[in-house]
């Protein structure tokens, strides 16, 4: 009788443990994915682990209620909080884009798991209560307790989490905490009561999380798919962002740190307009610089012009420029054009690479990331536009990538007034295009020996621009902010700008 | 009832069990990091060799040189001092320094990802009426010319790139070194109120015309009133204010120790107040509070000073003793390369050193030098593979944690335009504020590399709990004498007077202990009153 007793506390015991780590582990990943999807990471652990630690007291609480069968509700319990805690963040995973109300899904998740582990420690101690003595009976337990929420915070950030993901580590946690139960049914299935429908709901439990798990990663990438709507064909993570391809219908994406970069239904507005008024307008095209813009679009209008005779494309991230070199559907798109003998393509950082730089161009073409954050702000500055009126020939004109005047007006008219302090003559327009909604440009002219409605020369075939500059330079009343500053790399008031604007 | 030892034993080894897979993470984790291994540093000035000056063990002189003016000291005044007399045209003069490099607290290091300051990092924009200062600054092309209302127009890669301050405050890092976000209505008016206070005394005159607190120091006012701010600490000036708040107390604490090495409860009130009315900010119509700035620090002023001594300096050169003969200076030189001594024999000698070494040199120094407190500093280069905090501001050029031991520590690569980093170059700033410098100073000379290290990633994980795992190299740098601490009565008090006084007008003064408080503006007009008081004096007896 002895011997087989200590068997039986000592499996409760180890349930407890486990019951612990799991319940840990379950809310850490909460936690973990709270700010993940949520942002600002103090703010939600705080909450979650303020919600599940009260929502265990509130278990503990109604544990009293449970009077009858109470080995029984324990393994159920502990199936329940393996299912639930299991799928917790696949539930929150795919819920993630299409609910409202996603925070009360996980407030709720994280109480329901918590309730449930809350349930569990009473109970078993009622279970003990007559067998062990009682200073014996909560030293025990509540060491086991302890070990086991130790071991979770250790090997959640260190091995599970960098080896299994978040997903994988509340699946694998839900399977342990289930076969828990599974060992119970078996082992203690003389003091269990119907034991064998406790095994099939067990084993059906363990199945059901074991399928999940290994369709885990599946899962991920269709809730990637979810946030862009479209089927994802290429991904790929750079040094520098991550670039995503989505294919729908026969139209194409292209997806920069999920920031749309370009649709191939429409891009062509966005190029010819970003293109074609500086190459007519330019003295001259012998040599073109392009500055960003490393999916090779521009460049394909660039070509256009038959006497272009060199380009120069500075790109910060070869991984960008190799896909659009290799990718047989974006060479398709660019015509090929990062191939073109006429094309260099050099990978560096365009500032630096401007700064150093000895030989002087015809046309520039700045085509970089909106002014999202201070580094980014920095090739908006004012010292910046001076380092590139140093390589440029006089009467040389430059087109710069400015943002929607509609969305971002501010951010918008900073650019063109920084760009007017260096330059001698300066205007803006813009062009409609229907992924991007109004999108605008500042262009200049590095000299007073052509105008801005010159047309030197023209390509043909193009689908949009009509060589009508005088067509695209108005702006109507909510595209027009004053009282801007210019951007210094000293004050990157773009920056804060741009961060109220969008 | 149960087996008692049966059941413990296996309890035990189940704990054991657990024990064992504990001890295992580490060593999986080392598995699967790549091996990074923490390279670390200690280094300092010379003191070793300057030390040698207390016993004065060198040998006899086997040769000697003839030189018109020797200026001894390759700091700012020392080089200051060189340019202003070649820009009156005197071109016979030598430079001697102990150390193998120019610039002294203006020095610099250097990594494979950037250089970094080995002392003082910045300047704040000039008061406009420096003029000397501001031609300074045009000659070096840091002033690119004038604007329509007068202004000077400063480089735009030199002036400190936005964002240019954050303080790390209740958790989460915020714009700005004052703490502004999670203080009570109480805090935030006292911080209001400390301010209008300091706007007062900026603008403010004494009977005399002058400025109450002014830059170069020595163009201050004579007002009795403001002197007696000189009697009392900072700290007793804020509680003579009613002034309660932690904040505020906190924010004072820092900008004492940042400017002079000394925290409020040691410093004098005037050179605290100094602190925030000594700079006019009247040089710039937008951007009043701003600072120039390089990657080197303020090493890069010193360079531009330089040039202005090329073929004149003799380094790693110690002069050990002076006397005067014949109305000449004779200047006992110990050459460290060579291990000889030279005699320097000058018609005029400008000690831009420390006075602390000045008594070892000359005779009858030791009294008045006794009133002269250098405060040590330690500054730590650490070369990070992240710097990931909570994302609640982004990295700026002086990053300051709230409440920390240190000062905080610069962004080494700030004023790089380019777009990123693969490393992340910062130096952490730390002074031994104390009541008793001297064995501050002693203390810290017996500590271990080990030692700083912990102490530097301590201080700098109340913000980067994870400093410790993303370093991979560190250099710590301690200077013994630091900097000049501005302790109550000093500024205004005799021994400052006594060790400024010329001996027979042969041998001058000029380094910045004898301002009281160590700014490159103050070395700087140091250089150039030297030697315009040398010239002075010159044609007066002539």
């Amino acid at each position: 009788m002895g011997k087989k007793f200590i068997k039986f506390e000592f499996l409760l015991l180890f349930a407890v443990f486990i019951i612990a780590t799991c319940g840990l582990v379950y809310e850490l990943v909460a936690g973990t994915l709270a700010s993940y999807l949520l942002g600002d990471s103090v703010k939600q652990f705080s909450f979650i682990i303020g919600v599940y630690l009260f929502s265990m007291g509130i278990g503990s609480f109604f544990s009293k209620f449970f009077n009858k069968n109470l080995l029984n509700t324990f393994v159920e319990i502990e199936i329940l909080v393996g299912l639930i805690g299991g799928l917790s963040s696949v539930i929150l995973f795919l819920l993630f884009e299409s609910v409202g109300s996603f925070q009360l899904i996980l407030y709720l998740l994280v109480f329901v798991t918590g309730f449930l582990v809350g349930l569990e420690i009473p109970l078993l101690m009622n279970i003990l209560k007559d067998k062990v003595e009682f200073k014996d009976l909560v030293s025990n337990v509540f060491t086991f307790d302890y070990i086991g929420a130790l071991l979770a915070s250790i090997l959640f950030p260190l091995i599970l989490v960098p080896k299994l993901g978040i997903m994988g580590t509340s699946l694998f946690f839900g399977m342990i905490n289930i076969s828990i139960a599974i060992v119970l049914c078996f082992l203690l299935k003389s003091e269990l009561k119907r034991s064998y429908f406790l095994k099939v709901k067990a084993i059906f439990s363990f199945l059901l999380l074991l399928t999940v798990f290994i369709f885990s990663e599946n899962i991920l990438s269709y809730s990637e798919g979810k946030l862009y709507g479209e089927n994802i064909i290429y991904t790929h993570s750079t040094p520098y962002q991550r670039i995503v391809l989505t294919h729908n219908k026969s139209d194409y994406r292209l997806y920069l740190n999920n920031n749309l970069q370009f649709s191939s239904a429409d891009e062509y507005r966005y190029h010819e307009a970003l293109v074609h008024p500086v190459m007519s307008i330019a003295k001259n095209v012998s040599h073109v610089l392009v500055l960003g813009g490393g999916d090779g679009l521009a460049v394909r209008e660039i070509l256009k012009y038959k006497n272009v005779k060199t380009v120069t494309l500075v790109d910060l991230d070869q991984g960008m420029t190799k896909l659009f070199e290799t990718n047989k559907v974006l060479t398709d798109l660019n015509g090929n054009s990062l191939n073109n003998p006429k094309v260099t393509v050099i990978n560096t950082d365009a500032y630096i690479w401007a700064k150093s730089c000895k030989v002087k161009f015809d046309v520039a073409i700045i085509d970089f990331p909106d002014p999202s954050n201070y580094s980014l702000g920095k090739l908006y500055s004012l010292n910046f536009y001076q380092t590139v009126q140093r390589i440029l020939q006089p009467d040389a004109a430059v087109v710069i990538q400015t943002t929607s005047p509609y969305f971002a007006p501010k951010s918008f008219w900073c650019i063109n007034k920084t760009v007017m302090a260096v330059f001698p003559q300066v205007d803006a327009y813009h062009a409609y295009v229907p992924s991007f909604g109004e999108w605008g440009f500042t262009i200049a002219i590095n000299g007073f020996n052509t105008t801005f409605n010159t047309v030197n020369r023209q390509a043909s075939g193009l689908k949009f621009y009509n060589y009508q500059f005088d067509r695209y330079n108005y702006f109507t009343k909510d595209m027009i902010s004053n009282e801007i500053e210019i951007n210094r790399l000293d004050n990157q008031i773009l920056v804060r700008y741009f961060d109220e604007e969008w | 009832m149960k087996n008692g030892e049966n059941y413990n034993s296996s309890r035990r080894s189940f704990v054991k069990g657990i024990a064992a897979s504990l001890l295992l993470v580490p060593f999986l984790q080392f598995c699967t990091d790549k091996i990074a291994v923490l390279m670390i540093r200690l280094s300092g000035t010379k003191h070793l060799l300057g030390h040698r000056l207390w016993i004065k063990d060198f040998p006899e002189i086997t040769s000697h040189i003839q030189t018109s003016y020797l200026i001894v000291g390759g700091g700012i005044s020392g080089l200051s001092a060189a340019r202003q007399l070649t820009k009156k045209g005197i071109s016979d003069f030598i430079l001697v320094e102990l150390e193998d490099h120019l610039g002294g607290n203006s020095s610099n290091g250097e990594n494979q990802y950037s250089k970094y300051p080995l002392g003082a990092h910045y300047l704040p924009l000039p008061n406009f009426q420096d003029k000397e200062l501001l031609h300074f600054l045009e000659e070096e092309k840091i002033i690119l010319g004038y604007d329509t209302k007068g202004l000077p127009v400063f480089d735009e890669l030199q002036l400190t790139f936005a964002p240019d301050e954050r303080l790390f405050y209740k958790n989460s890092w915020q714009e700005g070194v004052v703490p502004k976000e999670g203080n009570t209505a109480a805090e935030d008016a006292e911080l209001k109120t400390f301010f209008k206070q300091m706007d007062f005394y900026r603008s403010a005159k004494g009977e005399d015309g002058k400025y109450l607190f002014d830059i170069p120091l020595a163009l201050s006012s004579a007002d009795e009133i403001t002197r007696a701010l000189d009697q009392i600490t900072m700290k007793e000036w804020f509680e003579r204010n009613n002034f309660k708040s932690e904040p505020l107390f906190n924010y004072i604490d820092y900008c004492c120790k940042d400017d002079f090495g000394l925290g409020i409860e040691y410093v004098s009130a005037w050179a605290g107040i100094h602190y925030f009315a000594g700079r006019k900010q009247d040089s710039s119509s937008d951007k009043k509070d701003s600072v120039l700035t390089w990657p080197e620090g303020n090493a890069r002023l010193a360079t531009h000073l330089k040039k202005y001594t090329k073929d004149k300096v003799l380094k790693n050169h110690l002069v050990f003793d002076l006397k005067i003969e014949n109305n000449k200076v004779i200047a006992k030189t110990f050459d460290d390369h060579k291990k000889r001594t030279v005699a320097i024999i000058a018609d005029k000698v400008i000690m831009a050193t420390p006075q602390f070494v000045n008594q070892y040199i000359i005779k009858d120094r030791k009294e008045f030098t006794k009133e002269f407190h250098y405060t040590p500093w330690l500054l730590a280069t650490l070369v990070v593979s992240d710097l990931a905090d909570n994302f609640s501001f982004p990295l700026s050029w002086d990053n300051i944690i709230y409440g920390s031991k240190g000062l905080g520590y610069v962004y080494d690569q700030h004023q790089s335009v380019s777009q990123l980093q693969t490393k992340k170059v910062i130096t952490y700033y730390y002074s031994f504020s104390g009541p008793d410098l001297k064995k501050t100073r002693k203390e810290i000379y017996k500590k271990k590399t080990e030692y700083w290290k912990q102490m530097v990633f301590d201080d700098l994980k109340m913000a980067h709990p994870d400093i410790e795992s993303v370093t991979e190299e560190m250099n710590v740098f301690v200077l013994g004498h630091g900097m000049i601490s501005p302790v109550p009565g000093f500024i205004f008090g005799e021994a400052k007077k006594q060790a400024s006084k010329n001996i027979e007008k042969l041998i001058y003064f000029a380094h910045t202990d004898l301002s009281g408080i160590s700014i490159f503006e103050e070395a700087f007009h140091h250089g150039i009153n030297i030697v315009n008081q040398i010239l002075d004096d010159t044609t007066l007896d002539s």
